[in-house]
């Protein structure tokens, strides 16, 4: 399996990345344009690094591009990341191509234009606060599917109205699938007839919108 | 872009970027008294435009959604987007025609490479090194031989 990853731009973020995605076995090429970032990230035993601007045909082609199963686009310039993961497409048919982007309004644009995988900065953070603003004992709260499958976990607390009742006399919003329910270190998968206990972990899956009434539901919090 | 209640006019450009260039086009498609709206993140730059200039200038950055739909690139036939980086203009060209569907869409590249991956995307490519090269090849070869115009580029 191919397991070379070109990272294209970024500093810290290159950094970061290239450190994780080492030690988990990638082959990682950095490229970036400004020499005294590529003695930095030079540093970084086992990551080969290469200057120039990743938006160049032909510094893409220095760096073989088309031998990448993946591109990564880190720079601060959605235009930038935008014609590097591009010309990787077209250019070098990298399979997979990935950009950070900083205006969440341009998401679904560069998706449209062929990028496969999309990172929001500001929309992730934005998302996290929310969730956390909720309800305290949310904890891991998983976005799927570009976020609008979320995997939450929750804690029942003793005052909720759900307590002593079964699942399937519970109010729940339709399409949530409650996936699992541990309880004194045992998970056990539900049925309809599974009665809920006060501090029971919960783990549901749902869309995003229904995500908040069936908390509701089931902690008894808004 | 309605004018004092009348229909939407059906010859507005807009052009992203008041450099010479762009300047120029603005001014150009002014003086055949056309709609034109020219944008630049630099309000400074619209001292180029020329004095008998008619048309609007807005500052904004083109690569804002919200710039562009103030700007009602929705209702333009023609964009031209000469910035003076290739990558904004070929972001700003592609949000046209995929997001705001617009007619025709004239972006100017200083990279010749790029330039070929870009050709046939419903996007029309300027590229200024590939047409000068091609300008001096006509002067230096003398007319009665001249081969066929050939793109390769001259370093300018």
């Amino acid at each position: 399996m191919n397991k070379k990853i070109l990272l294209i731009g970024g500093r810290s973020k290159a950094k970061a990345l290239a450190t994780s995605l080492l030690q988990s076995g990638y082959e990682v090429t950095a490229i970036n344009a400004s020499t005294q970032d590529c003695q930095k990230l030079a540093e970084i035993s086992g990551l080969k690094v290469l200057v120039g601007d990743g938006t160049k045909p032909y510094i893409l082609e220095d760096a073989n591009a088309g031998s990448f199963a993946m591109a990564i686009a880190l720079t601060s310039q959605d235009q930038d990341n935008l014609v590097c993961c591009q010309l990787c497409k077209k250019l070098f048919h990298v399979q997979k191509t990935v950009a950070l982007v900083s205006d969440p309004a341009k998401r679904d644009f560069f998706h449209k234009m062929g990028i496969d995988s999309v990172v929001c900065a500001i929309a992730t953070v934005a998302d996290v606060i929310k969730q956390h603003a909720l309800v305290d004992d949310i904890a891991n709260v998983l976005p799927l599917g570009s976020g609008q499958v979320q995997i939450t976990e929750l804690r029942i607390p003793a005052a909720s109205p759900a307590v002593g009742k079964k699942l399937l006399e519970i109010n729940l919003p339709k399409d949530i699938i409650v996936g699992c329910i541990m309880r004194d270190n045992i998970t056990m998968i539900p049925r309809g007839d599974t009665v809920i206990l006060a501090n029971d972990k919960v783990v549901i899956i749902s869309t995003q919108e229904q995500q908040v009434p069936a908390i509701k539901e089931l902690t008894g919090r808004c | 872009m309605r004018l004092f209640g009348q229909k939407p006019a059906n010859d507005y450009t807009i052009v992203i970027g008041c450099g010479r260039l762009g300047a120029t086009l603005a001014s150009e498609v002014s003086d055949k008294n056309g709609n034109v709206l020219i944008m630049d993140k630099d309000s400074a730059s619209f001292r180029k435009l020329s004095p008998s200039f008619g048309g609007l200038t807005q500052e904004g950055n083109g690569l804002d959604l919200a710039a562009l739909t103030d700007a009602h690139l929705e209702n333009a036939q023609v964009l031209l987007a000469v910035t003076d980086n290739d990558n904004t203009n070929i972001m700003l060209a592609q949000i046209a025609k995929e997001v705001f569907h617009v007619n025709k869409v004239i972006v100017r590249l200083y990279d010749p490479e790029r330039q070929t991956v870009y050709a046939n995307s419903g996007i029309e490519t300027i590229c200024p090194s590939l047409l000068s090269s091609r300008e001096i090849d006509k002067i230096l070869v003398p007319l009665p031989q001249r081969p066929m115009a050939s793109a390769t580029s001259v370093a300018i």
